[in-house]
């Protein structure tokens, strides 16, 4: 395995290129079980058969924990929109219907939304009165299957020369509700600063869905706690702030 | 205390329901006055710590206003104490031995109680007192933020409840809430008494118990121009500042249509509220709602402290900051239910512009909770009633306070105090009224078997004897003052003269008169119709029908559509399973004229019955119309106008009255008014009418008897009703033209087997038939008419035998096929004479329920000859 041409650096984790294949190698401070976990979300991701690479190896490369994939050749639509601002109206269109494409798929073995942003809340460093409110808030969500990214962004996203998209980096893919797949969605957008693109994409993905801003919004509290955990501290305060709201009779 | 342990596990709490279940079993044996007292104890108890309670709730929760928290523990122990003191919770609480009917109240068991951290201690001694007054345990799930709080609440009215001696562990709670224990909790009660959130309230609702469960409350205030302005303005700030806005009725905006709208500010700015600039509403709403859902932080606060919040200052002694906006749309801020001292107000541009608003906050936020209105509401109906029809809230406030309006009792005494507010459907509820006792309680009803009560219905005068006819008419101008009769009849007997001595009598009187003679055998509608045109054009006040069954239904018929063109034929010929509880309800007759009906034939009965058969000739289906309203107000029957019948016609009707007696008899509704008659009847006919048959003209005395026993026949059908003989006869008569008496006496003799059966699949439907004992009813007719038999099997033998020979006495023939229909059309036809009989309103009253096939069965047999 040819580890000379690094591709994206994480922190924990580096990413390389060999040929058609991309290694993400991870570091010793990394849990087995995550990286396991990731190839296997992934794997399970790739069965659907929707476009994501696909997994060829997991191994250990001089005493580290690496996952091997397809290398998929092309830009990001992260750095499209950012070299082409004209033309920024058709490439969120495009990303919205690909966020609605990965939704109509169903991954019946992954790990469940909702389980997941209950531990994620416990997990948080806010005052119990508030985690009761998101859990009561969480309990009272409808149960749905579908099939979500959990970090859906334009930087997961990458478009081969042909124009056909990819979603990569399924790490936190979960089965559950759209709702909540876009509420993150929007909040990594605020999270960047890039507010009216944030309104833009809601505006834009209500549209096409029929889905209620109000039900996505509802979803936000609960997001938003969940993104605190591992959260950066500038972005804690407005992550809390996000948080702590109620819905009284 | 009896609770040794923390609840804060799924091992504790388990232990700590069970407990609450061996302390509910008890509770259940309580009397009515044990838990009465129990009641007034934990009332009075919380009552006094009604101060301590609300200074806790505040500290605690960092939210409201203490005094105003005092005036919620204070409603919530003495309002409901109140309410429930002389109500009936345990055991028999209703008993009406008439209609032997009791309702007993059982508790359901253990309630699951969700208390929001708006009200923590009120809405504790609320739930504990309507469990201890409907004896349920109860365990409380307390909002973390107001756990110590409510758990002293429900500390307060438990210890006190025990003090007057209910069970050990009867209230209960959760020490360590959390969303799990909650969840647990609420699968494991018997009924959810949740008060918070929407997610709360869904989260109850998919424990798969049921649930009495509140959602969001959005409501708005409508001024409208006739308002008292002053009484609008105070009553809204004074809802709207009660804990700082956190009662869930509470006013969340106001819509001021433009005529008052500077009047009502200007009264708003005097009496404390604040109008934000635009700069200050935007700030407000950044502060007061973060992506559609409320901050935590304002909820409950002081306007003062929101408007701090928000980054300015408000005048001191504020008491609502009110932002004037234009947008109903869940992207306005002011929009949203705030909890909390903010007003939003619009200016309407007339009243639908109001609705319109009003309807769209509550559709967004509100659905089911409350709506408001300041009117003037004795001018103003048309627009209440326009309000009242479109909110989609299931409290509706007049000149009210909605805060402590909604709750009930305060502004408006018949609304039930409550502080769990139901809101119906539209907000996910199983309850749309305010939550009390009844809702906390299993009603079981004990309903004994009661029988119906049962008539005997006549013509207000029925006159008879040979020779009476002129006799009975003389009344018409003595006593009824008539002047004008109209006469329905056949052309037969118009013909040969049978009118005349009506006509001769009419004139005599002075009362003028005019003959429809057109009625054919089978009437129609048509006929009936044109009947009714010379009727209407005449306006009499005297109907007079003359003739056989034909021209007396024709008359009746007549009579209706005479004094009712309004109604529609299809709806008067509905059928009935009874005819008391029929969904149509029969026009009342007799405001325009008097019926009388005059028999020519010894058979029918229609003089006395409220029976008419009409046959649409269109369809060729026949219509039996049945109700009181159609009974003849004069019958006279005079064997003068039957002494000529010919030998046919006296044969078919008197057999006809033989089934009519059978029937009445052998019906499930049939008394011991209607069997005399009956039994009375057939004895004469089986005597005189082969006399009458043999001799015609010649036996006045067997014409009268036959005249007689007819008419009390009817008599007795008209109050007993007849069966599945009927049924099949109207069928097999109108599908294969025989005539009605003939079809009847083809199909008796099936019938009587058919009824007599011990064991039948089926039994009629009517509880004075207690169970299938025909056969010795047919046993007690032979016994009546001299005819023996070693057992009642014997007896009925031998009445069919004796009705066979009554038959051929007067020439009516053994079996269908004797009358010459084709056998194959017979067969042809006979699954849609089945379903037809099957439906006729005669199948009603049989004693023996028929089966489709039982009925074939019985065609088969009339046909062939068994």
């Amino acid at each position: 395995m040819d580890l000379t041409h690094v591709i994206a650096q994480r922190p924990s984790k580096k990413i390389y290129v060999d040929g058609d294949k991309v290694i993400k190698l991870f570091d010793n401070n990394f849990a087995k079980s995550d990286i396991l976990n990731e190839a296997l979300n992934q794997a399970r991701v790739e069965d659907t058969g929707i476009n994501a690479p696909h997994i060829h190896e997991v191994t250990k490369i001089d005493g580290q924990w690496a996952i091997v994939m397809d290398y998929i050749p092309g830009k990001t639509l992260a750095q499209l929109m950012e070299e082409n601002p004209g033309k920024i109206n058709e490439y969120l269109e495009q990303f919205v219907a690909l966020q609605r494409y990965m939704h109509a798929f169903r991954a019946p073995n992954l790990n469940k939304l909702k389980d997941k942003m209950s531990r994620k809340i416990d997990e948080t460093t806010l005052d119990s009165t508030i985690k009761y409110e998101l859990h009561t808030r969480l309990e009272g969500m409808p149960v749905k299957r579908k099939l979500c990214h959990g970090d859906f962004n334009p930087s997961n996203i990458i478009v081969r020369p042909d124009g056909v998209m990819f979603i990569i980096d399924w790490s936190h893919a979960t089965q559950g509700n759209a709702g909540a797949d876009v509420a993150r969605t929007y909040l990594l957008f605020v999270l960047e600063g890039k507010q009216e693109l944030a309104e833009s994409y809601l505006r834009l993905f209500c549209k096409k869905s029929g889905m209620s801003r109000k039900y996505i919004n509802s979803w936000l509290p609960i997001v938003a706690a969940s993104q605190s955990v591992k959260g950066k501290k500038e972005e804690i305060e407005i992550l809390h702030k996000w948080a702590n709201v109620v819905e009284f009779n | 205390m009896s609770k040794k342990y923390v609840v804060n596990s799924e091992e504790s709490l388990k232990q700590l329901l069970s407990e609450v279940r061996e302390a509910q079993a008890k509770f259940a044996t309580y009397t009515q006055e044990q838990v009465d007292e129990i009641f007034f104890r934990a009332a009075m108890a919380a009552n006094q710590a009604r101060i301590p309670l609300a200074k806790m709730a505040v500290e605690e929760t960092g939210m409201g206003v203490v005094e105003d928290k005092v005036i919620k523990n204070h409603y919530a122990s003495e309002y409901i104490y109140n309410a429930y003191r002389n109500v009936r919770t345990c055991g028999v609480i209703e008993h009406d031995p008439a209609f032997g009917i009791t309702k007993i109240a059982e508790p359901v068991g253990v309630l699951a109680a969700v208390v929001p951290t708006t009200n923590p201690t009120s809405t504790a001694i609320f739930k504990s007192l309507l469990a201890l007054k409907t004896r349920n345990g109860i365990i409380f799930s307390p909002h973390p933020r107001a756990k110590k709080c409510t758990i002293e609440a429900a500390r307060i009215v438990y210890e006190a409840a025990v003090k007057a001696g209910a069970p050990e562990g009867i209230i209960a709670w959760v020490d360590e809430p959390t969303v799990a224990l909650s969840a647990q909790l609420m699968k494991e009660a018997d009924l959810i008494l949740a008060t918070g959130g929407p997610g709360m309230v869904k989260a109850a609702y998919s424990s798969g118990k049921p649930a009495v469960g509140v959602g969001a409350g959005n409501t708005p205030a409508i001024v409208d121009e006739s308002a008292d302005i002053v009484l609008a303005a105070s009553s809204i700030l004074h809802s709207k500042t009660f804990d700082n806005g956190m009662i869930c009725a509470s006013e969340q905006s106001v819509i001021v249509l433009k005529g008052v709208y500077d009047a009502f500010k200007k009264e708003m700015k005097a009496r404390g509220a604040y109008f934000l600039s635009d700069k200050e509403a935007d700030m407000v709403r950044k502060t007061i709602i973060i992506n559609g859902a409320l901050n935590a932080k304002i909820v409950g606060q002081s306007a003062c402290a929101i408007a701090k919040l928000s980054g300015f200052d408000a005048p001191e002694g504020t008491k609502v900051l009110v932002g004037e906006v234009d947008s109903v749309d869940l992207s306005e801020e002011f929009a949203h239910e705030k909890l909390s001292p903010v007003l939003a107000m619009y200016k309407a541009k007339d009243f639908d512009d109001a609705l319109k608003k009003a309807s769209k906050l509550i559709d967004d936020g509100g659905l089911g909770h409350t709506s408001s209105l300041y009117i003037n509401s004795i001018t103003q109906k048309e627009k209440m009633e326009k309000w009242e029809g479109a909110m989609r809230t299931c409290r509706m406030l007049v000149n009210t306070p909605s805060s402590q309006g909604g709750i009930g009792d305060i502004y408006n005494f018949a609304l039930t105090p409550s502080l769990t507010l139901g809101c119906g459907s539209w907000g996910g509820n199983s309850v749309s009224e305010n939550v009390g006792v009844k809702h906390l309680i299993n009603i079981k009803t004990v309903a004994e078997r009661r029988e119906n009560m049962l008539w005997f219905r006549a013509p207000q005068k029925v006159y008879f004897k040979k020779g009476c006819l002129p006799v009975a008419l003389r009344e018409l101008s003595t006593v009824y003052n008539k002047k004008k009769a109209f006469i329905v009849t056949d052309t037969f007997l118009y013909q040969n003269g049978y009118t005349k001595p009506i006509t001769d009598k009419l004139d005599e009187m002075g009362i003028t008169h005019t003959t429809f003679f057109n009625v054919a055998p089978d009437p129609t509608l048509a006929c009936a119709k044109e009947g009714t045109a010379a009727m209407r054009a005449f306006a009499p006040d005297t109907i007079i029908a003359i003739g056989g069954g034909s021209a007396m239904d024709a008359g009746k018929i007549m009579w209706v559509m005479y004094e009712h063109p309004e109604v529609d034929f299809l709806d008067l010929a509905m059928r009935f399973m009874d005819i008391r509880k029929r969904v149509y309800t029969f026009p009342k007759m007799g405001e325009k004229a008097t019926f009388i009906a005059i028999p020519t034939s010894a058979g029918t009965g229609s003089e006395v019955t409220p029976f008419a058969v009409i046959t649409d000739e269109k369809s060729g289906v026949k219509y039996p119309l049945a109700d009181y309203e159609l009974m003849p107000n004069i019958a006279i029957v005079d064997a003068d106008m039957m002494m000529n019948a010919p030998k046919g016609l006296t044969a078919a009707s008197g057999i006809d009255a033989v089934t009519h007696a059978l029937e009445a008899y052998a019906s499930m509704m049939a008394t011991d008014f209607t069997d005399g008659i009956a039994l009375r009847s057939l004895k004469m006919i089986f005597e005189y009418l082969p006399r009458a048959y043999d001799n015609g003209p010649n036996d006045p005395i067997a014409r009268e008897k036959m005249g007689h026993a007819a008419t009390m026949a009817g008599m007795a059908f008209a109050n007993a009703f007849l069966g599945v003989c009927h049924s099949m006869a109207h069928k097999l008569g109108a599908f294969h033209h025989l005539p009605h008496g003939v079809a009847n006496a083809l199909m008796i003799d099936e019938v009587l087997r058919f009824n007599a059966a011990e064991i039948p699949p089926k039994m009629g439907t009517f509880p004075q038939y207690d169970h299938p004992h025909t056969l010795a009813r047919y046993a007690e007719v032979a016994d009546y008419l001299g005819i023996k038999g070693k057992n009642d099997s014997e007896k009925l033998d031998n009445l069919i035998a004796a009705i066979d020979e009554l038959k051929a006495k007067v020439g009516i023939k053994p079996t269908i096929k004797d009358y010459g229909v084709d056998e194959q059309h017979f067969l042809d036809t006979l699954d849609a004479m089945v379903e037809q009989a099957f439906d006729d309103q005669c199948t009603g009253a049989n004693p023996r329920y028929p089966l489709m096939s039982e009925i074939k069965q019985m065609y088969l047999n009339a046909y062939y000859g068994k």
